[in-house]
């Protein structure tokens, strides 16, 4: 399946420093595009910009409100972001945390069967 | 240290390196690791079951596994032993992969490695065994190997804040 790279792919659009800067934003509440550009201090037309590549690998949803149209995070659409870090880091650990389970009762096992 | 080194020490920076200390003799840790009925019972991400398709332990031999979640759906995953030496030292390529066991892109990142090389060591002392497992992109381009680092960067640029953040809601939907 081909794919285009920054608009289908949450990898793709978190790699930008800004995008994670406005998921950080919007992680604490619902924002207007005019919010985020002067919390960025950059221009409007650019956090739209930013704002529909986010919003078309559904990072953030939007609605509107009177005349302002406001944008908020969709945990959902960070939800495969997530899962690739239990995929590495997180993921090893945690097996590793079974494994330690794992060790612990196969050795208590094997004493009482001495 | 010399010229030819350098590359070395720089693939060395893009490496993950996790180290665990366990319990457990060395000898039962090396069994966990390569015996599938034990391998079953503690690896792989929570909340799914690890089905064990095959498991040939020699270099050039494979481990391949499929994950199923209580609703039903399933990934696939491999690895291509590269060195066996029991009971100290496994390395090995893991992917992703379909049932059959071809390799395939990462089920949600189009631009991830397709190969991660990893390392693992067991060494014992006064009966515990201190594990440490290394890996890093294996044959990646340089598009892979960005998203590799730029991963990485993603969890140390305060992400941390907005995973726990996520926990929460994810708990709270289900």
């Amino acid at each position: 399946m081909a794919r285009s790279a920054t608009t289908s792919d949450v990898f793709n659009a978190i790699a930008e420093a800004q995008r994670r800067q406005i998921i950080d934003l919007l992680s604490h509440g619902e924002r207007s595009v005019n919010d985020v550009a002067a919390a960025l201090g950059i221009r409007q037309p650019q956090a739209s910009k930013h704002l529909r590549v986010l919003k078309e690998v559904d990072l953030v949803s939007v609605r509107g409100s009177g005349q302002q149209r406001l944008y908020r995070l969709n945990g959902e659409g960070l939800k495969p972001i997530h899962d690739w870090t239990m995929t590495f880091e997180h993921f090893w650990e945690e097996s590793f945390d079974r494994l330690d389970e794992y060790l612990k009762q196969i050795q208590s096992k094997e004493k009482k069967n001495d | 240290m010399t010229e030819t080194n350098k590359p070395d020490v720089d693939v060395m920076d893009r490496q993950l390196v996790i180290t665990r200390v366990f319990d457990a003799p060395r000898d039962l840790v090396w069994k966990a690791w390569t015996e599938p009925d034990r391998l079953a019972l503690w690896w792989g991400p929570k909340g799914f079951k690890l089905m064990v398709a095959g498991l040939d332990l020699r270099p050039g031999g494979v481990f391949h596994y499929g994950m199923r979640t209580a609703n039903g759906q399933e990934m696939w995953g491999k690895f291509v032993y590269v060195e066996v030496v029991a009971p100290e030292r496994i390395v090995l390529i893991s992917s992703f992969s379909d049932a059959a066991g071809n390799i395939t892109r990462h089920p949600m990142s189009a631009a991830w490695p397709l190969e991660v090389m990893n390392t693992l060591t067991l060494t014992e002392h006064d009966g515990k065994t201190t594990l440490i497992l290394r890996g890093g992109p294996h044959n990646a381009t340089a598009e892979e190997r960005k998203t590799f680092e730029d991963a990485k960067t993603n969890v140390q640029m305060g992400f941390k804040g907005t995973f726990d953040q996520l926990d929460e809601y994810l708990a709270s939907a289900r």
